[in-house]
């Protein structure tokens, strides 16, 4: 029994019901105004009315369809971007200064301009979900590719390996732990982008939801849209690292 | 048959800056076909590199170095190389280690099979097969690095300390197993250490080096009989190789 108290599931669920508790203690306080500090009741029931309306649904797949395709197609070129200059010198010195002048810019920083070139489509938001992606993974895998420890470059060539093959054999594999960082937090960044996008010019979706619960003073609303952002991005995360788990099994940093 | 031949060797690191360094200088050595040689030297005498030239990882200022009288330039599987570090991929198992050079190859499955049970067995792994070197100790490993560069066929095995890291214990294990497989493939050894006793007991021959440039200071033919016992290691005329050699090494 103690030891299932002391456990980690139970902990974790014993900080959040805190949190909660905390919550409502506020909530109930007479000189509390309900319209600033919904009570749980009142955001459980926003929960509840917009998934019965379906408009909750209508905006989670906006939202997911955004972070899905803008992850996926970031992610992949940071991929293939990121082996070419972390693997190919002449790669390296051509697109290394680009990639390090372009990295501390935020992604934020580019809503104007593709707003202006792309005006408020679907388009416009998968590209910037896109870029805040690519920038934080080819940043991973260009380290994971130099990272590679030479003496397994030196074993595969010794091997008869040529240059290709240490490529695909030593130098992908061993960069993996890397790539795979890469990736989950460039999702982090993907649902930063994305609610961030969403907030400034979106019709549909998780951020035009919080927009619209400010606008109509519904703090109800934009509690719950919290919530299911951050379980969102939680049960992604997950996810990720049980493929993660998965991929890694032969290493001794699983986690 | 495979011979190597050294020929003038001088190797110079950073030639052109300010301050160059000379590793080797003037190396002149043959190594016999299924001979095992041992090169021991203190550390900076260029020993390592000497032998990573033969693997071809970079090429000499000066001089050349024949295989078959073939010039060694860059890597070939004819010349395989047990490193001083642990070189088994870890995103691979046992299995698939020791199978990897063939596989580069198009090897089929069922040659990769033959091969990874031919070899595992030989190296003393059975039964660990499917798993991962993280699962292993040092020595295991070392085990797989000598699998992996065998099951490759190659005609000459380089090894570059390879027992450094290991327990003392463990170490003379490896040294009787290794010379075990050494007289059953018969294959040409090149074997470099800073251990005096580890290189009377394996050797046929020990090259011994000084220091700064690298240079060649001794050749010591070893006659002890072969198959060589643990026991040896105690003998009078292996202590009488012993003492002479180290008096040769500076401390």
């Amino acid at each position: 029994m103690m030891r299932f108290l002391t456990g980690r599931l139970a902990l974790g669920v014993l900080s959040i019901a805190t949190v909660l508790l905390a919550y409502h203690l506020a909530t109930i306080q007479p000189d509390n105004n309900p319209s600033l500090l919904p009570p749980i009741t009142d955001i459980i029931g926003s929960f509840i009315t917009n998934v019965t309306s379906g408009s909750l649904f209508s905006a989670l797949g906006a939202s997911l369809f955004r972070i899905v395709l803008g992850f996926f197609i970031g992610t992949t070129c940071g991929l293939v971007i990121g082996c070419l200059v972390g693997w190919y010198k002449i790669a390296e010195y051509l697109i290394d200064p680009l990639i390090e002048a372009v990295r501390p810019i935020p992604p934020l920083a580019y809503i104007p301009i593709i707003i202006i070139w792309f005006g408020i489509e679907e388009f416009s938001r998968v590209l910037l979900i896109s870029i805040a992606c690519f920038m934080v993974s080819v940043v991973n895998v260009i380290a994971g590719m130099k990272n590679v420890p030479q003496v397994y470059v030196d074993a595969a060539s010794t091997l008869g390996a040529n240059r290709l093959q240490v490529f695909r054999t030593v130098a992908v594999p061993a960069a993996t732990p890397f790539i795979i960082a890469g990736y989950r937090i460039a999702l982090a960044a993907a649902w930063t982008t994305l609610v961030a996008a969403e907030l400034i010019a979106a019709p549909s979706g998780l951020g035009f939801m919080l927009q619209e619960g400010r606008r109509y003073f519904l703090t109800d609303q934009v509690m719950m849209i919290i919530v299911i952002i951050g379980s969102c991005a939680f049960i992604m995360d997950r996810l990720f690292r049980a493929i993660q788990a998965r991929l890694m099994v032969w290493s001794e940093a699983r986690e | 048959m495979p011979e190597i031949v050294v020929d003038g060797l001088t190797h110079t690191f950073g030639a052109g800056s300010e301050n160059p360094v000379t590793a080797v200088e003037g190396i002149d050595l043959t190594f016999e076909s299924g001979s095992f040689c041992s090169i021991i030297g203190t550390s900076g005498c260029g020993k390592s590199t000497l032998l990573k030239m033969m693997a071809g990882l970079f090429e000499p200022s000066e001089g050349r170095m024949t295989l078959d009288r073939e010039i060694i330039k860059g890597f070939s599987k004819r010349r395989g190389m047990v490193f001083q570090q642990d070189a088994v991929f870890p995103w691979m198992t046992v299995a698939r280690n020791i199978s990897y050079g063939p596989r580069l190859r198009g090897a089929s499955r069922a040659e990769q099979a033959g091969i990874e049970k031919k070899w595992i067995e030989a190296v003393g792994l059975k039964g660990f097969e499917d798993r991962w070197p993280r699962e292993l100790s040092g020595g295991m490993r070392k085990r797989v690095d000598i699998g992996r560069v065998y099951a490759n066929d190659p005609d000459v095995l380089l090894m570059d300390e390879p027992f450094g890291a290991l327990d003392a214990q463990t170490k003379e294990r490896m040294q009787s197993d290794l010379l075990r497989t050494w007289n059953e493939t018969r294959k040409t050894v090149v074997f470099v250490t800073h251990d005096i006793e580890e290189a009377i007991f394996l050797s046929d021959r020990i090259i011994v080096m000084s220091a700064r440039p690298g240079r060649i200071r001794h050749i010591e033919e070893v006659a002890l009989p072969r198959p060589r016992a643990d026991e040896m290691r105690l003998t009078e005329e292996f202590l009488e190789i012993k003492r002479r050699l180290w008096g040769m090494l500076e401390h």
